[in-house]
């Protein structure tokens, strides 16, 4: 196999996984979460087609597409939602989105 | 030429006959006239459920012996097909409950696709035999449900519900799915048979993946500390979605957990055992102490569920056969009794037009003697009280903690349940025990029209509450039937 070993690309995916996590935690915008969403769900993608090159079979690169068509239904509904905020005129601030408290 | 797999479609008839019914729907909610598009849409969204109960009854039935079918892709055995009953008996009485709903003139026909379409992701999610089926699964009924909570499009508090379910169950995705690959990389196979029976040269992967699947199904159990959203969800959902989520979605996600870390990581036990009795004193810790704050009760019962979420994590943390049992017997009357619990909510809803809270709960037992009893035995079946399955729920759970021998563990869940006693007796004393003056200050809730689908649907929800206490012994046989297909 040519190419740098599997470590390296899991390091990868880790780091994309990381920084998506990051940045669900610390931006605000609805937008901007989907998109640290996203990169989350790309790290893995990246982790699965990684191994599956690893060993050879074909299994997680099926699994890495079928991700995609699902993340993509989900980000579709997230843009939906925030469409119907943002013609509610609504701040679309994760920290102002407080009507429900208990 | 390429091989195709042995399809038993048999196995697959309660999914199909779901998502049959949603697609079918759509075109409903199209081409039907708007005067029979409510009733119409509704009669079919019922049948699908009844339809896929029926299947699904029988399918448990056929299925003594447990088998991974369809390429390795999904079981059919007993634990399945239970699971599948319990969802599909849940799809049905939210049907009923969701009827009476006002507002839903406009979406109607969509709302009952969705609903159909959620009960086919979970009905699917509950038979997974491998990570990826899992994972389609749990994205399948999510995604319909995070339009369902956002589906009464007019009022901010939905769309809120909507918003924050998407982003915290897609964090919760991205965990389960990231934990997935690293047990791919860990073991070099999706199934979770395969995974068992896998080489384990990679051990630091494979417990780093399993922390980050228990995560991801923690976050759709609504376990602590992965239950911030429930409140808010639970409160901002239209109070029917919110009915149908607090029991099937807890049904799917805890049989699941119990499905792929028995089934799938027998080795590691050690390990998650541990860590599924931290998360469940956490969820008991939490949803009790939170539940004693809050007056809506739509919020008081999203605490009680993380809190139930507790009781029944401890089932799959005993890791025995007799946990696994009293896993599943716990479900039947546990379902039942948030079904019942937030359709009595719904109603008081309706009347009001306005948020419930314990205060304007007052006088809603004299008001509506049927529906105020009813509340009262789901209360006390939610604590535990005999008379109601609740009371032998929670017996089978202890039960199997000691056997397991952490007998800590019962005195934890003893200490909850009394601290419980507090908030599930208050919405009884709200109800009937109001003295006069506050009585007088309750709002007349005017004279609804009699509600015969959420009355049908209550009555539903009392006779399994009750009736589970009675017939204990078929039902926890039935139980341990699906145990059965348990590797223990």
């Amino acid at each position: 196999m040519h190419g740098p070993d599997v470590s390296w690309y899991l390091a990868l995916s880790g780091l994309m996984f990381t920084i998506g996590a990051i940045g669900v935690l610390v931006r605000r915008s609805p937008l901007i979460i989907l998109l640290s969403v996203e990169i989350m769900l790309n790290g893995a993608n990246l982790a699965l087609i990684a191994f599956a090159r690893h060993f050879g079979h074909a299994d997680g690169q099926v699994f890495a597409i079928a991700v995609m068509a699902v993340a993509a239904s989900e980000v579709v509904v997230g843009l939906g939602l925030i469409v119907a905020m943002g013609r509610r005129n609504i701040e679309l601030d994760v920290d102002k989105l407080r009507t429900l408290r208990g | 030429m390429i091989n195709k797999p042995h399809v038993d479609w048999f196995a697959l008839s309660p999914t199909l006959a779901l998502i049959g019914a949603s697609g079918l729907l759509l075109l409903v909610s199209v081409l039907a006239p708007k005067r029979t598009r409510k009733p119409l849409a509704a009669t079919i969204a019922g049948a699908a459920f009844l339809t896929a109960l029926v299947f699904a009854i029988a399918l448990t039935d056929k299925s003594a012996h447990g088998a991974a079918i369809v390429a390795d892709a999904i079981f059919r055995d007993r634990w399945t097909g239970l699971a599948q009953v319990l969802i599909a008996g849940c799809g049905l009485v939210a049907v009923l409950i969701s009827y009476g709903e006002r507002w839903r003139e406009e979406h109607v026909g969509e709302y009952y696709a969705l609903l159909t379409a959620a009960g086919a992701g979970l009905v699917f999610f509950v038979s997974a035999s491998n990570l990826m089926t899992l994972f389609l699964g749990l994205e399948w009924f999510s995604i319909a449900l995070y339009v369902l909570c956002a589906i009464d499009i007019h009022l901010v508090g939905s769309l809120e519900a909507g918003l924050k379910y998407l982003i915290i169950g897609a964090i919760g995705s991205a965990t389960l799915l990231f934990g997935s690959a690293l047990v791919y990389g860990a073991t070099g196979s999706l199934g979770f048979d395969q995974i068992a029976a896998g080489t384990h040269a990679h051990s630091g992967l494979l417990v780093g993946g399993l922390a980050m699947v228990i995560v991801g199904l923690a976050f759709k159990t609504s376990a602590a500390p992965f239950h911030m959203w429930t409140p808010d969800v639970y409160q901002g959902a239209p109070t029917p979605v919110t009915a149908f989520m607090a029991a099937a979605t807890k049904v799917g996600a805890l049989v699941v957990t119990a499905r792929i870390l028995v089934t799938a990581f027998p080795s590691e036990q050690h390990l998650w055992t541990w860590a599924l009795a931290g998360i469940a004193i956490a969820s008991l810790v939490v949803g009790n102490i939170a539940a004693l704050a809050q007056r809506n009760v739509k919020r008081l019962l999203a605490y009680s569920s993380v809190s139930h979420a507790g009781f029944m994590l401890f089932a799959i943390a005993a890791a025995n056969t007799l946990g696994a049992r009293s896993l599943m017997y716990y479900l039947i009357p546990y379902c039942a009794m948030s079904l019942g619990a937030f359709a009595v909510v719904a109603a008081r809803e309706r009347e009001l037009g306005a948020p419930v809270t314990l205060e304007n709960l007052a006088g809603f037992g004299w008001d509506r003697p049927f529906l105020g009893v009813a509340m009262w035995v789901f209360m006390l079946g939610f604590l535990g009280f005999p008379l109601t399955g609740g009371f032998w729920g929670k017996i089978y759970v202890f039960s199997a903690v000691y056997q397991h021998g952490w007998w800590w563990l019962i005195v934890v869940g003893v200490v909850a349940t009394m601290v419980s006693a507090v908030y599930y007796l208050a919405i009884v004393r709200s109800m009937f025990l109001r003295d006069s003056v506050e009585l007088a200050l309750a709002p007349v809730g005017g004279a609804p029209s009699r509600e015969v689908a959420l009355s049908i649907g209550v009555a539903a929800c009392l006779v399994v509450t009750v009736g589970s206490f009675f017939a204990v012994q078929p039902l926890i046989d039935a139980a341990h039937a699906a145990s059965r297909a348990l590797p223990f």
